[in-house]
């Protein structure tokens, strides 16, 4: 009870917002202003809850949830290691430079018809789309991440005679990590932006929380179009509030996370 | 300057380097360094004492080698055969730690790396977290620690592979004068111990009177050696004694001809 006290007390601005927003949406349907076509009351949506849960909502969002973390884990075990590499092998990284900024210009979006060429319809699609965009983002951050890392501190570790990949994993991962959480929290809203997007066009059969919402809004359903985009920022939160915790959790020897605490 | 017996051999000689650094834009122009010669005998433990801004940092540098000078020789001795026996621990003790990792991991680290057995690595470990009065926070990350705690986690790590020539750039900055009387008897063990090669810079009076057998005053522009005094006083050093007083007068002397 004490922990859930201190939540509401830590989160009392964010808290606040949310209740005034609440009170403004209930107020604007209750006084008729908008149409309860384009704006059902937060009843409605509530009440819809049910019947949404009843049509398979839970395993929507399962799939959605895991298309998301499969793409970050793929773009994390890629990106980290090829972006420590990279910046540590110099030379590499002034030859791939150019071709890696004009890839990330490029909107992951208008990549996904040669997508479907390559991978086909169905999952691979999907989680390649979230995961490509993802993988670059956390990959020049890596790049920076290393190549800002303490120039006296790599002096010390070449004293030991350290491999490249002992140098990479034990010595500039760890430099780097700060960036390479900025890059992490990044794709994570990439990589859901693009499944939920992707899900609501791919069609044929695939589900997951962005067909919901298309199908919902297809049919008019729009308590359930409005309960079903509600989760889908609830799951970014959450995604990023985790992100947070590992990050915290992961650079607890760094200065100024302490200080924060 | 006393001349070397022949049998001591140098562990570093410089030789009629030139060095400037390309960006300053503060008006000064010149090289900070230009023909300048300076030798270091093998187990010898030399203070260089010089205002701030004089370019110590970077004698201790060049040093090391982390610095290549635009022209001259730095010659070290045959016997440093590996990149870890010449090491410069930085001003700032976080340059020289590992902060992601514990205060005892610090010293664990390098003598894994550099291939010590266990035994022989845990009885270090234990010897110089005693040593250095880190034992209680053996478990505590960098961040955590107190300037003086920090400043002798970046020696004790620095020190714990038994590198040979170690150049210390303002070692006792941040400790008060219980601790550094203890951290200063702690390096002199050490030296003494390892047969180490101990080059301390410093701007600071007594920190040049704690520890050197020799101490070489530094003016700048381009950098020259204005003085280099023997201090064969015994260790540990009283304060109160009439030789302590005599070798604090001498480097007062040197220092004041030496700006003068």
């Amino acid at each position: 009870m004490v922990s859930a006290m201190g939540w509401f007390k830590r989160n009392s601005g964010g808290l606040l917002f949310l209740a005034c927003l609440l009170g403004a949406w209930a107020a604007v349907t209750a006084l008729r202003l908008v149409d309860s076509l384009v704006l059902p009351s937060p009843w409605s949506v509530v009440r819809a809850a049910p019947a949404m849960l009843h049509e398979r909502l839970l395993a929507d969002i399962g799939l959605t949830l895991g298309r998301v973390l499969l793409a970050l884990v793929f773009a994390c075990a890629l990106g980290i290691p090829s972006g420590l590499l990279l910046s540590y092998r110099r030379r590499a990284y002034e030859v791939l430079e150019g071709p890696l900024h004009a890839l990330r210009s490029v909107p992951a979006s208008a990549l996904f018809p040669l997508f479907l060429i390559v991978a086909g319809v169905g999952e691979i699609s999907i989680v390649a789309l979230a995961a490509y965009p993802s993988l670059l983002v956390i990959l020049v951050n890596a790049v920076s991440g290393a190549a800002l890392a303490n120039q006296r501190r790599l002096y010390q570790a070449r004293l030991l005679n350290l491999t490249t990949l002992q140098m990479v994993f034990e010595v500039l991962f760890y430099e780097a990590l700060p960036s390479i959480f900025d890059g992490i929290r990044t794709a994570v809203s990439y990589s859901l932006v693009l499944v939920i997007a992707v899900e609501m066009f791919i069609g044929l059969g695939e589900r997951g929380l962005g067909r919901a919402i298309y199908l919902y809004q297809s049919t008019y359903r729009i308590p359930e179009t409005y309960g079903a985009i509600v989760i889908a920022g609830m799951i970014g939160i959450l995604l990023n509030s985790a992100v947070t915790r590992v990050q915290n959790h992961m650079l607890r020897w760094m200065p100024n996370v302490h200080q924060e605490q | 300057m006393s001349t070397p017996a022949l049998s001591t051999s140098s562990a570093l000689q410089i030789e009629d380097v030139d060095f400037s650094y390309q960006a300053r834009s503060d008006g000064i122009d010149g090289p900070l360094y230009k023909e300048f010669s300076l030798r270091i005998e093998e187990g010898s433990i030399v203070t260089i004492m010089g205002a701030s801004g004089v370019g110590k940092s970077t004698l201790g540098r060049i040093m090391a080698g982390t610095l290549t000078p635009r022209r001259g020789i730095v010659r070290r001795s045959p016997y440093f055969t590996k990149p870890s026996d010449v090491v410069y621990v930085d001003q700032h003790p976080m340059n020289s730690v590992f902060p992601w990792q514990t205060v005892i991991e610090n010293v664990r680290y390098p003598l894994k790396k550099l291939n010590w057995e266990i035994a022989a690595r845990h009885e270090r470990i234990c010897y110089l977290l005693t040593l250095f009065r880190l034992s209680d926070l053996a478990d505590v990350h960098p961040a955590q620690l107190s300037g003086g705690e920090l400043q002798r986690l970046g020696l004790c790590r620095c020190l714990s592979w038994k590198p040979k020539l170690v150049i210390l750039d303002e070692p006792f900055s941040a400790l008060d004068g219980r601790v550094k009387a203890e951290i200063t008897s702690a390096l002199h063990e050490l030296a003494l111990k390892d047969h180490m090669t101990l080059v301390l810079i410093t701007h600071n009076v007594s920190d040049a009177l704690a520890l050197g057998m020799r101490c070489i005053i530094v003016a700048k522009r381009p950098i020259r050696v204005m003085a280099d005094l023997d201090f064969p006083v015994g260790f540990p050093r009283d304060e109160s004694t009439a030789d302590y007083d005599a070798m604090q007068q001498a480097l007062i002397n040197g220092i004041r001809d030496g700006l003068v």
